[in-house]
């Protein structure tokens, strides 16, 4: 176990390590920076502008701000928003937790939903609902996130109020946009779910279950240990993305969230709440994938004979 | 075998999109540009089959030319994802070791930069566009392929037969090709459908968030976007090509199923 | 084999489905807690409470050192600025200043601030704090990105005693009782900003306005209370009702097509940039009241950029103008509820000349005709004009912001009539935009701004500006532009500034489209609903609940 958690934390550090440079150059080739986002469309001078770019540091060449940026973060320091002074733990800490109660909330219907339409489709029983699940699943795959989240505001806050409105407080809020979240990563975890347990169903050891007579419930249960197992990193990929991804939804439905702080920060070019968002997002990604691997190898029927 | 119903639908859909996206150009009834401000938000009509946008233009004629730009964004996004997360993903789940541990670590980190990043930094480098769009799109797909494919290839890995090829000697090389991909095509095939609508949709995500570029051009998720504006009072402009998208990114998916179980 | 499968159900007795539903049930407990503790704590109570929708996540909330309007939307309420502008006569009355002059030669003016007016954390207001401020804008280390800007020729201040004040410049400026009305130029209790740093002041404003900051979580909410000592506002502050408002909440609604969805569902009581046709919408919903609002400054326009041929003819240039059909635009992207901009000035900012509108009428064969006779046609029959033996293209650059992108794709149509091919470049930032235009990658490029000043104009149109993306150097405008700066006499400046707008639109270095007109939408419930001279700001003092 430990040589695999050293491991472990080596690929951590060298996923974080590479994601945030790939991070900072990606930022500073884009156009403009901070200070366009501010100073110059306010009309100040390039004086002005210069003096201000030379005082945050701006003005240095990039190995050298690299460098420094490295060094700040070794000894902790994450960095402040180049547009209004505030820490970046600070930014990202009053932020995190509505992300993350949309996040794990859609993941939860997503995996509901996913697993039971996927399940359906794939063991193709009960017989009736066979389409009706393949077709759902579908549905989710194939419209914007932006898209279904309109409708759903219009048909369920404003003509038919079952839903608080867009921009509410309180816990019900986190519902209607989970419900879309959630819908729509349900469709990917369906399809895997549907072909990988489709596949397991026609395994040998399946076949000869049969053959021996064995007890229906048991045969499934062991088709879906086998198919499920893909869903596992699925389902994990499915978490990092839905912690990064809630950009649009925490946008159109007015929520709070990393995801609308991520939009704002690559918009002004505020490279280090960029920066610290992309680490965070490394290290949950290390973490999630991490969790899948090992749940794969406790959870495989198959690989536990090797003990 | 049984002949799946779904695959004749799904067929059948494709080849009508498909064709309908070719022949584009002598069954559109109006110019897919023109504008004509003074026939804005018109409903459905004789004039204009499937009304009219915003500006005026015919939805019919824009949904037809749409298809292929959605067509074509959504192979070179296949093709930019697939090849390469197919490769690092077999490579890394059947070598092992090291090599895993590398590979992982590079798509790990990969994934971890949003796409919002990734993207605005590939249009600084290439402009904005759809072929931007749909490179970045591509290379952020990269690392969830290469994921699913190295998981299936893991599990597969471990099956008896396999066993028995290896302890007969069998080339790995060989074992990967021959054995493996094959078990594990389904998998693979259907995250690939997959895969193909999150690279539509995430396309135009990228798009309503502003990173466009040809923005009168006839593109469904261009469409999709601007038919939030009046999705009350003229509800055709986005219902029309919202369809489009769907039957396409459906008949993708089963396609790429049914072609998994044959 | 049994003893295997006995082993490996071992402690998943439950079966799959089993394991997945306790799993799901243990995830939707989480989710549970956290979404209750995630409860921000309301105000127990609230009184009478509004919901106020911003459109736009600006970069900073401080006033003097953040540019956005969108700022001043809700600390417009929170400060008190020295003087004010009447939002009907336009005229200059007292805010936290009584009254004051101007010297003689025009380089000092001295004010005499009021007494007895208390900031919200108890002290007290006096020269001194006016002359804290003004150090505070014009500190370098501050950044401040319009306030001192703003400021322009001030040199300093001089305090003649605890209640008067004394403004020196260094050359006269007749815009600077303007700049004081502008809430840049609010003033914030010294202690308070003496109790910050310089950033961190933002989250804990302390003014003297009718209005007082309780929290503000950035990117989430801001909220303000009353401030029930406030009797020192302008005269057009209304006094307080029963119906008049105890707490605001400011929240964020950046994607417009739900503006009215929110508006609809009761969220919000008052949100501003409706989508044209959600205002066409809620025209017919008793619910909501649609008030269309002028915004004065620049109209919202495109720039050409005079260095690239053939946008470097004048006539060239001029041609454009009368080609593009701004009513078919305002009719088609606005609904027709704004009016059509017709010079570099929108109708309501101070000495707006009326005789632009007649400078350029929509004439397409004037138009065919200009380009023509600057050799301009169209050898091949394709359609498009050839210019150096290449078919005429121009790059059209534009952000997202305020339905730009329909304005553009139809101007697009309408060039395309006069041979013209036009290529849309969308940008998704203000950042973006700025590095085309560092990189002289335009052709027509559109930008504005707002102001009642006319001296906006400066910003835009001086050579050599740091705005001025026309390239226009024009020192004719220019001496105008200076000596209207100077120029304290109305009826001076107006003829100055007659003759900069027309001169302006002579160079025909601006296409002007539309005056910007926000569409606010307002709970029916509300009356007392009024804004600012300058147009975006909502004076909350005057709203009330109906009764």
């Amino acid at each position: 176990m430990l040589p695999f958690l050293a491991r472990r934390a080596v690929m951590a550090l060298a996923v974080v390590w590479l994601a945030a440079s790939a991070a900072f150059f990606a930022l500073r080739w884009a156009p403009g920076d901070a200070l366009d986002a501010t100073m110059a469309r306010a009309g100040a001078s390039e004086d002005q502008i210069a003096a201000q770019r030379a005082a945050l540091g701006l003005d240095q060449p990039l190995p050298v701000q690299y460098a420094r940026y490295w060094l700040d973060v070794a000894r902790g320091r994450w960095g402040v928003s180049l547009v209004n002074g505030q820490p970046v733990t600070e930014v990202i800490a009053q932020n995190v937790r509505p992300t993350l109660t949309l996040a794990l909330a859609a993941l939860g219907i997503a995996l509901a939903l996913g697993v039971s339409l996927g399940v359906i489709d794939g063991l193709e029983r009960p017989a009736g609902l066979r389409w009706a699940a393949g077709g759902l699943a579908a549905l989710a795959l194939a419209a914007p996130v932006y898209w279904t989240a309109t409708l759903a505001i219009y048909a369920l806050t404003v003509a038919v109020a079952l839903f608080p409105g867009v921009g509410a407080e309180g816990p019900r809020a986190v519902l209607l946009p989970a419900l879309v979240l959630g819908f729509h990563t349900a469709g990917s975890i369906a399809r895997v779910t549907a072909a990988s347990v489709r596949d397991a169903a026609r395994g040998d050891f399946v076949r000869t279950a049969r053959a021996k007579g064995l007890p229906d419930r048991d045969v499934v249960d062991h088709i879906l240990r086998v198919g499920l197992l893909p869903v596992v990193s699925v389902a994990a990929l499915q978490a990092g993305f839905l912690l990064g991804g809630t950009v649009i939804t925490e946008m159109i439905f007015v929520r709070r969230g990393l995801g609308q702080v991520l939009l704002t920060a690559v918009t002004n070019r505020d490279y280090p709440v960029v920066q610290g968002l992309v680490v965070l997002s490394a290290l949950v990604y290390t973490a999630l994938n991490a969790l899948a691997d090992v749940l794969y190898q406790r959870l495989d029927p198959r690989t536990r004979r090797e003990g | 075998m049984r002949r799946n119903p779904r695959v004749a639908v799904a067929l059948a859909l494709g080849v009508l999109i498909a064709l309908l996206s070719v022949l584009a150009p002598l069954l559109a009834t109006h110019d897919p540009r023109a504008t004509s401000p003074q026939a804005q938000l018109q409903s459905p009509s004789r004039e204009h089959l499937l009304g009219t946008d915003l500006l005026g233009r015919d939805v019919y004629s824009r949904v037809l030319y749409g298809g292929r730009r959605t067509f074509g964004v959504a192979l070179l996004t296949a093709l930019i994802t697939l090849g390469p997360g197919l490769l690092i993903g077999a490579m890394a789940g059947f070598a092992g070791g090291w090599i895993d541990t590398l590979l992982m670590t590079l798509l790990d980190a990969l994934l971890a930069v949003p796409p919002l990043v990734l993207a605005l930094a590939l249009v600084t480098l290439l402009g904005s566009g759809s072929v931007q769009i749909a490179v970045a799109v591509g290379i952020a797909g990269i690392p969830p392929y290469g994921r699913v494919t190295r998981a299936a290839v893991l599990e597969a890995r471990s099956r008896p037969f396999v066993e028995a090829a290896r302890a007969i000697g069998a080339r790995p090389a060989g074992i990967l090709t021959r054995h493996i991909l094959p078990t594990i095509a389904p998998t693979l095939l259907a995250f690939a459908g997959v895969t193909l609508s999150w690279a539509i949709l995430n396309s135009a995500a990228l798009i309503f968030l502003g990173f466009g570029g040809d923005i009168s051009a006839p593109d469904w998720g261009v469409m999709l976007a601007d038919g939030r504006q009046a999705f009350r009072t003229a509800p055709w402009v986005a219902l029309a090509p919202g369809v489009a998208l769907s039957a396409t990114v459906l008949a993708i998916n089963w396609l790429a199923e049914s072609g998994a179980r044959d | 084999m049994a003893n295997e499968r006995k082993r490996g159900r071992g402690p998943l007795r439950l079966g799959v489905l089993g394991v997945l539903l306790i799993g799901c049930l243990l995830l939707t407990a989480i989710v549970g807690a956290l979404a209750l503790g995630d409860d921000d704590d309301t105000t127990p109570d609230a009184g009478n409470m509004i919901v106020y929708g911003l459109t736009l996540n600006p970069s900073g909330f401080d006033p003097h050192i953040h540019q956005s309007s969108e700022l001043g939307i809700p600390f417009y309420s929170l400060y008190d600025t020295l003087v004010y502008r009447h939002p009907q006569t336009m005229e200059f009355v007292p805010g936290l200043a009584e009254r004051w002059e101007m010297a003689e030669d025009g380089l000092s003016w001295t004010f005499n601030l009021k007494q007895n007016v208390r900031f919200h954390d108890g002290t007290a207001f006096n020269a001194a704090a006016v002359a804290a401020n003004l150090d505070r804008i014009m500190d370098p280390d501050l950044g401040s990105q319009k306030a001192r800007v703003l400021l322009d020729a001030y040199t300093g201040y001089e305090i003649v005693d605890p209640y008067t004040i004394t403004l020196r410049l260094s050359q006269p400026y007749a815009p600077l009782l303007d700049v004081l009305s502008q809430v840049y130029l609010g003033i914030a209790s010294p202690a308070a900003l003496q109790a910050n740093t310089n950033n961190s002041y933002q989250w804990h404003q302390v003014g003297t306005g009718p209005y007082k900051l309780d929290e503000f979580v950035p990117g989430s909410f801001i909220r303000l209370v009353r401030n029930e000592e406030y009797d020192w506002g302008p005269v057009f502050y209304a006094p307080v009702t029963d119906g008049s408002l105890d707490t605001i909440e400011f929240r964020f609604y950046i994607d417009p097509a739900t503006r009215s969805l929110a508006l609809e569902s009761g969220e919000l009581q008052v949100v501003g940039e409706l989508l044209p046709t959600d205002a066409e919408l809620l025209a017919g919903n008793v619910e909501v009241t649609v008030y269309q609002v002028p915004v004065p400054g620049t109209p919202q326009q495109f720039f050409f950029n005079t260095r690239h041929a053939p946008l470097d003819n004048v006539t060239v240039r001029q041609a454009l103008i009368y080609g593009t059909n701004r009513t078919e635009i305002i009719d088609a992207v606005y609904q027709g509820r704004s009016p059509i901009a017709h010079g570099p000035l929108t109708s309501t900012v101070l000495h707006y000349d009326p005789e632009v509108e007649a400078m350029y009428p929509f004439d397409l064969d004037q138009a065919r005709a200009l380009l023509a006779s600057q050799g301009l046609q169209d050898l091949d029959n394709n359609g498009i004009l050839e210019f150096e033996g290449e078919p005429l293209e121009l790059t059209m650059v534009f952000s997202s912001w305020n339905q730009m992108p329909d304005v553009a794709q139809l101007i697009q149509s309408q060039w395309r009539e006069l041979g013209i091919d036009v290529e849309l470049i969308q940008v998704p930032d203000f950042p973006s935009l700025r590095q085309r235009v560092r990189d002289d990658d335009y052709d027509v490029i559109a930008f504005y701004d707002f102001s009642v000043e006319p001296s906006l104009l400066n910003r835009f149109y001086l050579s050599g500006a740091v705005n001025n993306w026309s390239g226009l150097s024009d020192p004719q405008l220019d001496q105008t532009l200076y000596e209207a700066m100077r120029q304290t006499d109305p009826a001076a400046r107006a003829t100055l500034y007659s003759a900069a707008q027309q001169r302006i639109m002579e160079q025909a270095v601006v296409l002007p489209i539309r005056e910007y007109v926000n569409l606010v939408g307002v709970s029916s419930d509300l009356d007392g609903v009024v804004f600012s001279a300058q147009g975006w700001w909502p004076l909350l003092r005057n709203f009330q609940y109906s009764g």
